[in-house]
Formats: structure tokens, sequence, C-alpha cells
């Protein structure tokens, strides 16, 4: 753990990434009121659950009319792979095991990959992951509540574009990783066996399968 | 739908999300060669979304205006280009593409 990294340099570092979260909840907020979730409860989502691509399964299935069941068994079947994550950034945490695991609530997509792009190979640094998760938390709730309160007036989520915003911003975030070892097979990897599970599995098992390729191929 | 409804979702949901992030960071200390390993998934995960939101239920790429925008959201990153630059080129594209086709 790079204990000495500037709080500063940390906050530079992940303000286009805030920028992006926060378009990221605001688009997340229009879309829940969009299926019709109560507006304080789309607030609330956001603040305990913290996780975009769940939250979003999560939607997707009331949308499409599944059970309350099935959308939180979709939402927590793509939050498994924090299981994992939680296993990479543990060593990086300070405190005992219940201050690690209150913190490791701060673990999102984008504050682990700039965290494991701070640190050293299998080794994230622990400070960026709360300073970056932390900022992270607070634009995410901002970005839900105003989405979810202006979504009514801003029309048609879809004709916006904000449907293609979450694939750019993920190949962003992958590309600069690819030059990492092992990277490129664990990335093709993945998405290899996320498109095989895909037509027969439930949201989130090609997700999970894709972990354990990733993670299977890492060395 | 009804607030207790709603309640239910976001409760459950919670939940289980608190407890699997709070599962890896309980596990005492793991042998270095485990948590090399994990360095994979961020690739890997990332990847597979991307998979995911470009293809239809049967695993077949879906050819909407999302794939013009990813390849070119990727041709920007490739050039160095800052995530929220993507982010809204990706959008954009998607837009522009929708207004233009009406697709």
């Amino acid at each position: 753990m790079r204990g000495d990294r500037p709080t500063r340099e940390i906050l530079l570092a992940a303000a286009p990434i805030a920028a992006a979260v926060f378009v990221f909840g605001a688009s997340f907020g229009v879309l829940a009121v969009a299926a019709r979730l109560p507006t304080w409860s789309v607030v609330l989502m956001s603040l305990l659950v913290f996780a975009g691509s769940a939250q979003f399964a999560a939607i997707g299935v009331i949308a499409a009319g599944g059970s309350v069941l099935t959308a939180i068994f979709a939402g927590a079947l793509l939050n498994l792979r924090f299981i994992a994550t939680g296993i990479a950034i543990a060593p990086s945490l300070p405190g005992g095991r219940l201050l690690r695991s209150l913190l490791a609530q701060l673990s999102i997509d984008e504050s682990y990959a700039l965290s494991a792009r701070a640190g050293t190979p299998g080794r994230p640094d622990g400070r960026t992951l709360l300073v970056t998760g932390a900022l992270l938390y607070v634009v995410w709730i901002a970005g839900t509540s105003i989405g979810a309160l202006l979504g009514p007036v801003l029309g048609d989520p879809k004709r916006l574009g904000l449907d293609a915003a979450f694939p750019a911003g993920f190949v962003a975030l992958l590309w600069p990783m690819l030059s990492g070892r092992h990277a490129v097979r664990c990335a093709i990897g993945g998405a290899a066996a996320a498109l095989a599970l895909a037509p027969f599995t439930p949201p989130g098992i090609p997700l999970a399968g894709a972990a354990v390729v990733g993670i299977w191929l890492a060395r | 739908m009804a607030g207790p409804v709603a309640l239910a979702l976001v409760l459950g949901l919670a939940s289980l999300s608190y407890v699997m992030r709070a599962t890896g960071a309980v596990l005492p200390n793991l042998p270095a060669a485990v948590t090399e390993r994990t360095g994979g998934l961020a690739p890997a995960l990332l990847a597979a979304l991307v998979a995911i939101q470009l293809t239809g239920p049967n695993g077949v790429i879906h050819l909407d205006v999302k794939v013009p925008a990813v390849l070119f959201a990727a041709i920007l990153a490739a050039f160095r280009a800052p995530f929220i630059v993507c982010v809204i080129a990706g959008a954009v594209v998607a837009a522009l593409l929708r207004a233009v086709f009406h697709l």
C-alpha cells in the first residue's frame, strides 16, 4: 500500500470517473423512475446498494415485469464479483475484520479499477480505494437523486443515448488495463465465458463465469 | 410499484450486496498466489459487461446504435482520450444515429 499517495492526487485522478459516475447515476435515476419505482426508493437504493450494474439489473427485471425476488436475485448475482474483489482489496485495508468489512462497501468496479492501477500487481492501493470510493459514493447518490427528480422532464433516456454510455464507459475503463500481465487473455476469456453462458443462464451468472475465468487466466 | 414492495426490493438487494462485499474482507489473509489471481478480475468483468451489453439474449451480437457508439469510444480510448470523453462520445454517437436514422 502506497500510504503516502496524496489525497489531492487521488481525487484529481478520480475526477473524470466521478463525472461519469454522476452521469451513470443520473441515467439510473431516470430509468428507475421510468420503471415506476417511487422516487425515495430509487435514492435509498443508491444509498444502500451502491452498485450501478446490480441496480440496473434489478430495475431491468422490474421494468420487464419480473418479480421482486427475481430482481433481487439478478442484482445480487451481479454483485458476486465483490466477493473476489473483496479478497483482493482486504490486505490493503486498515483495521480489524469489522472495520474492513465496512470499508469494503466502498468497492465498486471503478474504485477497484483505480486502486488496482495505483497499486502493484495483486496488491491494490487501499487509500485509493477508500478515497475514490467515498467520492464516487457521494457522486452516485447525487446523480441518482437528480436523475430521479428530473427524469420525467428529460424525456426518453434511450433517445439521449444514455444506454450506450455504459458500454462506452466500460470500454474506456478496460482499455488502459490491457497493458497488464495476462490482461488481454483475461478480457477475451471473460467476454467469451459471458457470451457462452448468456443464452441459458439468468443475468449475473455470465458475469460470475467471467470472474471465474478471469481468476483462472490471471497466472 | 407500491412503497412496501419497493422497500423490500431495496433492503433485499442491499443486504445481499453487503454480505458479498464483506465476505472477502473478513477472510483471513490469503496466500499471495490467490490474491495475485484476482488481478485478472477487472479486465475479465469489464470485457464481459461490454460483451453482454452488445449482444442479445441469445449471445449473438445485437446490431443497434450501441455497437458503433462503443467502437467509437474504443478508438478514442486507444488514443488515450479521458474516460468522460469516451462516455459522452458514446452517448452522442448513439443519440445522433437514433435521431438521423430513426433507429
